[in-house]
Order: C-alpha cells, then structure tokens, then sequence
C-alpha cells in the first residue's frame, strides 16, 4: 500500500521538488483564529513568546504575566500581552468539472499538482489542510487533515478524484462557505469556464472573509486554438452545440473574448482583495509554485 | 450586343444556378468537434455579428456574388459579340470575284482578291454560330469553293483557297449555282440537305459579293429565288490606271506573204493621259518599237458603270507594225512597256503559221464563172465533180480526221461526206442535222444584211439580184448574213469544229432542157469576187495568212493531235505541264486556259501545236471599281468602306468572371455565419 501511494505521490509531486517545498511554509495576509493552538500567530492575545502589547493590571489578571521591571520602574502595575499561536486552516477548491481534462500538458494534472504542493506545503508547517473537489456543488472532500503523515492520504485523494460534470462554482462556494465557518486560505483551482456565474460563487467566498486565491488554468488549445472549418462545436460539460465557421476574423474575436475575460476576472478578484493568478499549463509547475505563489505572497 | 449562341446561355444557366440556389437551401454538414467549453465561441459569433453591420447580407452577399458569377459566365457561354454591325443570320451565301481585274494590286501592296478574301473572311466572323453559308468564286465560270457550312474556321480556309485567275467575270452562273444550292437545303432539321425543301421552306439568303463591280453580265442577271435587298456589295479596290491591248490580228501581205503586218488595239483606261512604248516580238526577238500617246478618258465614260460603251476619241490608239519581215511560222508578241494597274492586259499573243498557198476543192460539174474568179486568187485550186468526189478514197480527201482542202467549195452538190473542214456550198447544202430546203423561192427581193460581217466587207449587197434560191431551214445557232423576204439567202454556220457558209442560191441554174442559165448577173461584178476572195480568206481564216484566232482565258479549246497519240502534254504560260489523254480520238478539249499567254502542245500537230489565250476584255480593263452595281433593273446594296467585325466580349467577361471570385474568395474567408 505504501508502494502504490508513493508511486502516487511521485506522480504528483517528485521527490526532489518536494524537498524544495520544505523550505516553503503558507502565509497568510490576515491572521486567523484557530481551533487549536497552533504554530501561528494570531491577533488573539495569548500565550506564546511574542510580545504584544502592555495593559493596566485589573484584578483577576494572572500575576505571571506582570511586568516587574515597569513596576519597579514607575511603581504601577502593567500586564505584557503575548500574541496568540494559532494553526492555519488551508483549503483548496479544485475544480473538477470535466472541462478540466483537458489539453496537452493537460489542465487536470496541473490542477492536482498545485493543490498535492500548497496541501504538502500546509501538512508539513502543521495546518490544518482541507481538499475539495466541485464541479456541479462539492464533490468529495479531505478535511482538516494535519500533520506531515497524513499526505499519503491527500494524494490518494487526488490520484482517485475524477473528471465529471458541469462546474458551477456558485453551488460549490455556497457549499463549501457553510461547511467550512472557519477563516484561512482557501486556493481556488479552476478554468473558471463558469455558465453560470463565478462572481456570485466567489462571493459566498467573500462573505467568510477567507484569504482567497484564485488560480486560473487554461491548456494552450483553449489560450490558442489550432481549430479551422466549418465545425459543429460540442461542449465536453453540458453538450451544448455551437455551429462555427472558423476563420482568422473568428479566431482573433475568440482570442480577444478570452483576454476580456480573463482581465474582468482579474480585475474582480482585484477590487474584491483576492489574489488572481493565471496559468497557462505551458508554464513548468514548478515555477507557479515556486516562483509566481511566492511573489504572490502566498508562499514564504 | 448581340449574341452568337443565345441557346449555350439558357442551358449553362439551367443546368447550374438551380443547383447552387438548392446546395444553400441544404444545411451546412459540420464536421463534430469537441472542446471544453462553448461559452467563448459562442460569444466571440455573437460579437461578429453584432459588430458586422452588414452580417446578415454577408451570408446572402456569397450567394448573390455565385449566382452573378454563374450568370455572367453563362453569359460569356453565348458569345456576346459587341454590336458594331448586325450579325448574319439563317443562309448566307458569299461571291467572290475572281477574274483578272482582281489581280490589281492597289497602294497597300496588296492584291484586290487578297482584300476581297480578307473581307470575306470578316463577314464570315460575323455570323451567328446557327447561320450557314456557302462560298462561289467566280470569273468566266463559278465554283463551289465551299457548300454550305457552319464551321467558320473550314469556311475561312476554303475562302483562302481560292485563286487568281485571269478570266473575265460573269455573275450569272454564280448566281444560279447559289440558286440551286439554295434550292437544296432544309434548315432546321437533322437531315439537312438529305431532301428537297419546297420552295417556300428555304430561309431567305443573304448575298454578299465582294467584286470591283466589273462585272459583264450584272444587269443581265435575272433573279429566281434571291430578293435583290439582300444582295450587299463590298466594291474592292480604288486604282483605275490601266492601259490594256483590247484586239490584236497579225496578217501576212497579199503580195508578200513572207511580210507580215501587225495591229493591235490599245486602250487606256485610266483617268491620266499616258505615253507608253509598244514592243513586238516575233518568236521572242523584239522587232519593232512604237511610242503611242492616249488621252484620259473621258468623265462620262468612268461614270457610265460597267457596260462597255464607246472609248474617247485619243484614249484608244491602234499600233499598226508594218513591213515586218517573218518568212516562218511562230508566236507574235505586242507588249506595253506600261506600269499600270493590270498587267494580264499589257501582252497579247497570236500565232502565225508559216506562209503557204490555201488550198481549195472546187466540187462541180463545171461552173466558169466560179472557175474564173477562183482562178485569180492567189490559192492552189483542185477541181472535181460531184461524183468525183464521192467516190475517191479518203486518202485524197482527208488528212486525218480533217479535209485535206482548206476550204472545199460545193457548187449545186449535197453531201454527207463532210470530214472536219471548211465548206462553201451554193445552191446546195450540208447532209447534218438541222439543215433542210423547202421549195423553191423566186421573185423576192433580198431583205436585210449584215454588211459588219468580214465576209460582205467591201460588198456592195444591195446590187445583188437573184431570180430563184432555196427556202433555207437552219439550225438556231445558225449565223444569217444575207436575208430575203422569207428566209436566209446566205447563213453561216459551225458544227464540230466544221465550218458552213452556205448560200441558198446557185449561180447558175438548168432549164427543162438540161441548159444553163445564169441565177444572178452577180457573178459578173467585181463585188463577187471581192466577195469570194472575203468568203475564202474567212473560212480558212486561221490557216496561214492570218494569225490565228486566240481564245479568251477559261475558254476550252479543241485541238487537233498526231495519229497514235495516247497522251499529250500541255505546257501552261506558268510553267506547269498538264497531261491530257487522247482517249483514242485525233482531238483533244484543253479548258484550263484561265492564264494569258501561249500555250505549247507536245506532240501537237504542225501549225496548230501552240495556241494563245488573251484577255481583250473591256470591262476587266476598265479596273476602276464600279461604284455601284446594278443587278436585272435593281441596284444592289453597297457596303460603305471595309467590313467591321463585331468584336468578341466575352474575353471580358471572363476577366470579369475571375475577378467576381476573387471578391466571393475574400468575402468567403470572411464570411462568419451560425
């Protein structure tokens, strides 16, 4: 069993790239209240080693955490406040509507990739990592899994998920915001190919005021399409049918529809404080991870 | 516009638009294609239709431009021809004049039937591709150079074919020919030709004819089938300069026969007065050289169109070689020393055979008077009686098929015996076919005569007085010279190369009892024996005294040949030699003579082994073109200038064509449609 998972995990993540992931650890630009204590600072004042702040003495205040030196000082009583350590709550939504399978390097691997790398990255600085798949609502979930043994488990979870049905992120965010009440870093992975509407699925996001990543990844046939004729168009989620004749004016119109849609995605996580990431799966894995998710600040 | 096949077009357009209209009635078969997602294609053909103010007549836009390429090269299909001059419909029938005053070569170098041909030609480019036509070159005779036909490339071939030749021009049997090819056509059905159409079926014929409006024979034309409208003239050619020998006789002198005279008739027929110098020849050596001076003709005379009418005073000059000393027999030559127009005028040719006394039979059983006379010619006289000349071998008659007499004079004696040869019979006639006496006629008075004749020259007729003469029947071609009340008292006649004067009544008659009497005091005059000596020198005309008569080209001649001939050949003024089987007889009929000049014949006879083909046509000679021709009472139709050609216009429709489907290639890779 331990073979099969490591022939697993080495389908997703190879040894030596992981070995890179070990000097990574997630950031988060809000700092988050957690169930547990935790390796992370939280703006909750608590116990840790962290200094905070200072506050008059009332009573009941736990004389430990006097400061004897201010007191010796000015004679009046101060408490040292300490930072809270809290763990991180790390989900990821990985889209896997069918539209996913799709291209070649195809958008389906790459999509697990990020999500094996960010879930291994958060299992080994001790978060608390959560894995969802959605395509039309949620469709199988890992969560709360903590601690660096369990990532065996996640990237059977990956290795066994599969592509299937339409990707409506609205039912999958609405979902996922009433399973999940508590904040961290949710990382959404999509094409964001959404018939109905990703904003308002984006919003139930926003609403849990979760630190929100969302990564767009698209297969070089869909950024540019090798396609020419007179075609009967066939969409892989719902069967639609769109009957074009496709010449260079069509395809400049298609390249140009996806910047503008690419660009009001971007410009509507920006305005909304989530961080928006496009991918094409040209792009080496390694670098979105290693490179372009540090930059982002997601990954220090 | 016009077009030369207007059917091509409807079929063309038949068998292809409907089946356009109905492929864009069909939907479209897509191949299936699947991708991940709709929603941006979808957007991007809503957003070019939205964008395209002009999507929806796009799609229409590809179907409008095929529809207007097909119907455009359809109509490139029906030859559309840019209507400069009305196409030539239905049956067309095309006369080219081939006689010598076509062989004019005008300023632009070239010939007058060169431009004839080329113009005929154009007019066979513009008929339409369903109208037929039949080409007849004609001079003295007309051939079918090609009947009827709609292949315009095979009817400008044969249109090429045709020859120069040096003949005079005759429209009547062209016309007739092209009657009767008419006649025998049926339009519109598959068997064309196969059957006689009835006379109301034959489609009206168009006629042109492409002629310099010499013509000798137009008002003489009598039209059965052809309307007079339809004829169109093309008049070919604008030089009139020409000086042309129109007669020319060559004869030896009565006293001395080894002295020649010659004269020929020069005419000019030009507009410009000429001097020129004439050159005789005698068996190729110049002899004697004369200058002449003809006047320009008159005005009157260039306007009075084709018929030959009375030359100017000055414009016709005989030259007259006199004193020319010729002992042999050979070929007389006058040539002008002339750069005219027509050259084929500019020669002319007799043949002299060597002098030699005529030889005369005088048949009778004794008649002084004509003893008399005869015995003061100068000929060599046989005499014989009438049984006599029954009875001898044809050892003594004949040479040959022919008498061995130059002329035989028959005095009161019929016979059937009559060898190829040159009779006079008085008071008797010919056993042939045609001739016949009916009773005796008397106490009439002579009527008429014909004092142009070369056998009353110089005979004073009116002096002559007969008591009796025979009622004469005589065949119609038969020649009168002489007439009483009621029939020919002398008629001239020819029959199988034999000539017959025959005089109806005798000079001297027998009573009851067997006496003689004189017919007529006549005999006692001077004007019989100048009219013997006229009546022999006519019949042996030819023979050696005077040259002999030539023949006007493309006129058949008979000549005699050596006994035990098969073939003989004949060598053409061109150089060409043409073999001519014998078939047995001691003649032969040469009729390819449509060139001036002499003719050789090897082996030939002696005497009449070269014979000469002249011109003497005064209407070829007169070359200035007729500026109008006049056909039975009716003038024709003439072409003003040269003809146009319509000019083909589907070369550009083609181009335009190809330049439709290069817009409905660029609007095709633009066309974007659901």
């Amino acid at each position: 069993m331990a073979v099969v998972n490591r022939t697993k995990l080495d389908e997703l993540l190879d040894p030596a790239f992981m070995n890179k992931l070990d000097q990574l650890a997630l950031v988060s630009r809000k700092i988050f209240a957690g169930k547990m204590r935790g390796e992370r600072l939280t703006k909750r004042r608590g116990e840790s080693v962290e200094f905070a702040d200072y506050r008059s003495y009332v009573v009941g205040d736990d004389l430990r955490f006097l400061d004897w030196n201010i007191y010796a000082r000015l004679d009046q009583l101060f408490v040292k406040l300490f930072l809270q350590e809290e763990d991180l709550h790390v989900s990821v939504l990985l889209d896997i509507s069918k539209s996913m399978d799709w291209g070649e390097p195809g958008k389906w691997l790459y999509a697990r990739r990020i999500a094996a790398a960010i879930a291994y990255i958060g299992l080994i600085n001790f978060d608390r990592v959560s894995l969802y798949g959605y395509a039309n609502g949620l469709r199988g979930q890992i969560a709360g899994v903590r601690g660096r043994h369990l990532m065996f488990k996640l990237i059977e979870f990956l290795t066994d998920l599969t592509c299937e049905g339409v990707s409506n992120l609205p039912e999958a965010g609405k979902q996922f915001a009433i399973r999940h009440p508590q904040p961290g870093i949710v990382l959404v992975l999509s094409d964001f190919f959404e018939k109905a509407s990703y904003e308002e699925g984006m919003r139930y996001l926003l609403g849990r005021n979760y630190d929100l990543y969302a990564v767009q990844i698209l297969s070089p046939e869909e950024i540019d399409p090798r396609i020419v004729g007179d075609l009967r168009l066939t969409d892989v989620e719902d069967d639609d049918v769109a009957e074009v004749t496709v010449s260079r004016a069509l395809l400049n119109r298609y390249k140009q529809n996806l910047q503008a849609y690419c660009e009001r995605l971007r410009e509507y996580c920006t305005r909304r404080g989530i961080s928006y990431l496009f991918t094409s799966t040209e792009v080496p894995f390694d670098q979105i991870v290693l490179s372009y998710f540090r930059r982002r600040g997601l990954l220090k | 516009m016009s077009f030369l096949s207007p059917t091509a077009i409807a079929i063309a357009a038949g068998l292809t638009i409907p089946p356009l209209v109905a492929l864009y009635f069909l939907k479209l078969k897509r191949s299936i294609r699947p991708v991940p997602s709709t929603l941006l294609w979808k957007r991007s053909v809503e957003d070019l239709q939205v964008n395209s103010p002009f999507q929806r007549l796009r799609s229409s836009l590809l179907l409008l431009l095929q529809l207007l390429i097909l119907i455009v090269a359809a109509v490139a299909l029906g030859k559309p021809m840019l209507q400069t001059v009305q196409t030539h419909e239905g049956t067309i029938i095309i006369l080219v004049d081939q006689s010598a005053s076509m062989g004019v070569v005008e300023a632009d170098g070239r010939s007058r039937l060169a431009t004839a041909k080329e113009q005929a030609k154009m007019c066979v480019d513009n008929m339409s591709d369903d109208a037929r036509a039949m080409v007849i070159a004609f001079c003295d005779r007309a051939t079918v150079v090609s009947s009827f036909d709609t292949d315009k490339r095979a009817l400008k071939r044969k249109i090429d074919s045709i020859e120069q030749t040096q003949s005079r021009s005759s429209l009547t049997e062209a016309v007739s020919l092209a009657e009767a090819y008419t006649q025998n056509i049926m339009i519109g059905t598959e068997e064309a030709g196969s059957e006689i159409a009835p006379e109301s079926a034959a489609p009206p014929a168009s006629v042109f004819l492409f002629t310099d409006g010499r013509l000798e024979d137009a008002d003489r034309v009598a039209l059965q089938r052809f309307d007079v409208d339809r004829f169109q003239m093309t008049p070919i050619g604008a030089r009139s300069d020409n000086v042309g020998i129109v007669a020319m006789d060559a004869r030896r002198n009565y006293e001395q026969p080894e002295v020649l005279e010659v004269a020929a008739t020069v005419r000019n027929f030009g507009s410009e007065p000429v001097r020129l110098d004439a050159v005789l020849y005698v068996d190729g050596h110049s002899v004697d050289v004369q200058s002449i001076q003809l006047d320009a003709v008159g005005a009157g005379e260039i306007e009075s169109g084709s018929e030959s009418t009375e030359p100017a005073v000055g414009s016709v000059w005989v030259v007259a070689f006199d004193e020319v000393e010729f002992g042999g027999g050979g070929v007389v030559e006058v040539v002008l020393r002339v750069d005219d127009a027509l050259s084929a005028d500019d020669r002319a040719w007799t043949i002299i055979e060597a002098p030699r006394h005529l030889r005369v039979l005088l048949v009778t059983d004794g008649n002084l008077f004509l003893e008399d006379v005869l015995s003061t010619l100068p000929l060599e006289l046989v005499k014989m009686t009438g049984d006599q000349y029954e009875k001898d071998d044809d050892e003594v008659l004949m040479e040959g098929q022919r008498s061995a007499f130059d002329v035989v004079i028959m005095d009161r004696h019929s016979t059937r015996r009559l060898p190829q040869g040159n009779y006079f019979f008085f008071g008797a006639l010919p056993r042939i076919e045609g001739v016949a006496a009916g009773e005796m006629i008397d106490n009439q008075v002579i009527f008429n005569w014909d004092d142009t004749h070369p056998i009353l020259r110089h005979v004073a007729v009116e002096t002559l007085y007969v008591y009796e003469w025979l009622d004469l029947k005589l065949p119609p071609e038969a020649v009168s010279l002489v007439d009483g009340e009621t029939s020919p008292v002398l008629a001239y006649l020819t029959r199988d190369a034999s000539q017959f004067l025959i005089s109806a009544f005798a000079l001297l008659t027998e009573d009851e009892f067997g006496n003689l009497l004189m017919n007529t005091y006549w005999v006692t005059s001077v004007d019989f024996v100048v009219f013997m000596q006229n009546a022999v020198q006519y019949l042996a005309a030819n023979v050696a005294t005077t040259g002999k008569k030539s023949v006007s080209p493309g006129e058949p001649v008979t000549l005699p040949i050596p006994k035990k001939v098969d073939d003989v050949k004949i060598l053409r003024p061109d150089g060409v030699e043409d073999q001519v089987p014998s078939a047995g007889y001691q003649t032969i009929h040469y009729a390819r003579t449509r060139q001036v000049g002499t003719y050789r014949v090897e082996p030939g006879v002696p005497g009449d082994d070269v014979f000469a083909v002249n011109l003497f046509n005064t209407v070829e000679g007169q070359v200035e073109p007729a500026p109008r021709l006049t056909i039975g009472a009716d003038s024709v139709e003439t072409q003003a200038g040269s003809i146009e050609v319509n000019q083909p216009f589907w070369p550009y429709l083609l181009l335009a064509v190809l330049a439709l489907l290069l817009v409905e290639w660029v609007v095709y890779n633009h066309r974007i449609f659901i």
